[in-house]
């Protein structure tokens, strides 16, 4: 998939473009508006990344430019913009997502997954870890015949995201990050991580062993499948 | 008291404390007076008298050895003219009594001796001092009551014109220090008045203000721009260790390593997004225009916050109407509020204790209690518990970076939601929402 990468700072941009390269991503990068527009105008994009607060640009009009030209490609826009008002606005302008700065790599990823899912209509996403199978689309995971109803919805969102990052460790921070991101408190190192992967493995086990959830030791926790 | 009344106090007793002195010196003034005005009328009396003697000679007052006396019918006065034996010698004003027809009466009497023709001769002249103090009496009286109403007349006086210069000042204090909500950001109205004291004071007022209002907003603005200015790099760290992480040829050492560095940074993180939330909601940056029951934002609360109830076996109880509905506010802000105070009272809780939340619909407001069985606050902590970094003891025990009240208090502040707390050393603390009624739907 092609993705262009709109951040006028360069080594952002640099570790994006990383990142996303080594993910499958075929990327492009421009550092500043007008170069941008230049290429949303010739080129065809499956996404579209953007930094709102270009020293050349107003990121909002450029949004406005990359969706008349690619209606169909995705928009996320990423900033470090305090203006609570500009997340309604660039959604109602037609973005897709809005990940505010500093983000995680791995959140923008499975942002971008989920995007990728919703558009291009990836019914029934299940995978199958051992006999247990998750279906991403429903939310639910199930052994065999019988679906585990007790798995909450924040375990299930656990479940999910290092099944987005399968084979990849993900650390206590980045789960953290990941399910309750959105709420400030003033923890800094209290996350509930562990508490929350072994009542997983609790409601797991009266089916069957979940050995694809391993514990990294010292890192973290990670989902092993060659599915 | 109120700088006007006592002006007007002071004057009104000030006044009439030296009218009554006057009242009451009046008997001894009017008596000093009339003396000195007998006095001078028996002297002209008297040289009338000496005069027609000169004029007319003795004997058609006197004849040989008689002795001449007249006085009115009221006996007011009376004028008497007698032979004495040479070489004496009187002239003398004073009090002294006469009997005059069996009535005893009590004269200012001019005594003087005079020779005419070889012969001395005593006159007394007399005024009946009865005559003389019938004055004092009306005259005190009547200057009582003019003094009073003259008094009364300049107190009157005193408070409308204390009232028409003070204006200015009260006007200066309804205004400018009193209505005024604190840290206020309204234009400078200025105070008409012509006492230059009053300007003064009203620029001073004003300056002032201003001064402090710069503050403000230069705490504002420089906390605003240092949370974003932080933002960036601090994303680019992220990324950069994230895309380490990725590399597979890195040790497990070094891994170890590199997450203590995301540990970190997440503290960094968190700090300045917490920052950055507390001074998008200082400057107004969020709507309010969200309607929800407060039960199904304690849900939400409890939802998130569930695990770590568990991890310390607290019980938690919402107590509270599930038909109260919250509007114009904003969601986000308020879960994050509940979090916060519930996240404390978790994190503050002894193993097995207990958490109430509870409701409660006062006369204004709604008032919504969190009740923890934790440690407690020191009664000489509690004023700064709210403010930015302040880590008290307790805190200090915890993984907090002290910003986790100073939210509550903002978001609160942001909805007119007023907070007490009710703490009892090793006994717990109540923390008490008071939302006031213009954000509580009527049914």
């Amino acid at each position: 998939m092609n993705v262009l990468i709109i951040e006028d700072e360069k080594a952002l941009a640099y570790e994006i473009e990383l990142f996303l390269s080594k993910n499958n991503f075929i990327c492009e990068v421009c550092f500043t508006g007008k170069s941008a527009s230049e290429k949303i105008a010739v080129n065809l994009y499956d996404f579209i990344l953007l930094d709102l607060g270009l020293p050349d640009y107003e990121g909002l009009d450029l949004l406005k430019e990359a969706k008349k030209s690619h209606p169909e490609a995705a928009c996320i826009i990423l900033t470090a913009r305090s203006e609570v008002n500009d997340r309604v606005k660039g959604l109602d302008l037609g973005a897709d997502d809005y990940l505010p700065k500093p983000f995680s790599l791995l959140e923008l990823q499975s942002r971008m997954q989920a995007i990728t899912r919703r558009k291009f209509g990836l019914v029934n996403h299940i995978i199958e870890l051992d006999g247990f199978l998750v279906n991403l689309t429903d939310r639910n995971i199930a052994y065999q015949n019988t679906s585990i109803n007790t798995i909450t919805k924040k375990e299930f969102d656990l479940i999910a995201y290092l099944l987005l990052n399968k084979n990849r460790t993900l650390t206590r921070g980045q789960l953290s990050e990941h399910i309750w991101g959105s709420i400030i408190n003033d923890d800094y190192d209290s996350n509930f991580i562990d508490a929350h992967i072994k009542n997983i493995r609790k409601k797991l086990s009266v089916h069957a062993p979940a050995d694809w959830l391993e514990t990294v030791r010292g890192l973290g926790y990670r989902i092993k499948t060659n599915v | 008291m109120k700088l006007k009344t006592k002006l007007t106090l002071f004057n009104a007793i000030s006044k009439l404390v030296i009218v009554t002195l006057f009242v009451l010196l009046l008997p001894a003034i009017i008596e000093n007076i009339n003396k000195n005005y007998t006095d001078g009328r028996l002297l002209k009396q008297k040289n009338k008298l000496l005069q027609i003697v000169k004029e007319r000679g003795i004997k058609n007052y006197i004849e040989d050895g008689e002795s001449y006396g007249s006085y009115l019918p009221l006996k007011e006065e009376y004028i008497s003219l007698d032979t004495v034996e040479n070489g004496y010698f009187l002239d003398t004003i004073q009090d002294e009594q006469r009997l005059v027809e069996r009535d005893t009466i009590d004269y200012r009497i001019l005594s003087h001796t005079f020779v005419v023709g070889g012969k001395t001769y005593l006159l007394e002249i007399g005024k009946s001092v009865e005559t003389i103090g019938e004055t004092t009496g009306p005259l005190q009286n009547i200057a009582l009551k003019i003094l009073l109403g003259m008094v009364l007349l300049t107190i009157l006086a005193d408070v409308l014109y204390a009232n028409y210069i003070l204006k200015p000042l009260s006007l200066i204090i309804k205004t400018k220090l009193i209505g005024n909500k604190f840290p206020s950001f309204t234009l400078y109205k200025e105070v008409k008045t012509s006492t230059s004291d009053f300007q003064h004071l009203d620029i001073s007022i004003h300056q002032m203000i201003e001064v402090i209002e710069q503050a403000f907003q230069k705490e504002r603005e420089f906390i605003s721009n240092a949370s974003h200015e932080l933002m960036t790099p601090i994303s680019i760290l992220q990324s950069k260790i994230e895309n380490m992480f990725e590399q597979e040829d890195i040790a497990d050492e070094l891994k170890v390593r590199m997450l203590e560095m995301q540990k970190i940074l997440n503290r960094l993180k968190s700090i300045t997004k917490t920052l950055l939330l507390i001074s998008q909601i200082e400057n107004d940056q969020f709507l309010k225009e969200d309607q929800i029951s407060v039960y199904t934002l304690l849900e939400e609360v409890y939802n998130e916050i569930s695990i770590r109830l568990e991890e310390r076996n607290i019980s938690f109880e919402i107590l509270i109407d599930e038909d109260v509905e919250l509007i114009n506010v904003n969601k986000f802000l308020l879960f994050n509020l509940l979090f916060n105070l519930v996240n404390n009272a978790i994190k503050y809780n002894r193993p097995n204790g207990t958490i109430k939340v509870t409701g409660k619909r006062e006369a204004v407001s709604y008032s919504i209690n969190i009740t923890d069985t934790g440690i407690g606050i020191d009664a000489e902590q509690l004023p700064y518990i709210f403010d930015r970094f302040k880590k008290i003891r307790q805190s200090l025990l915890q993984d907090s970076f002290g910003l986790g009240l100073p939210i509550v208090k903002s978001i609160a502040t942001f909805h007119d939601i007023t907070i007490t707390v009710v703490s009892e050393k090793d006994m717990g603390s109540t923390f008490t929402l008071h939302i006031p009624q213009q954000l509580i739907q009527t049914a």
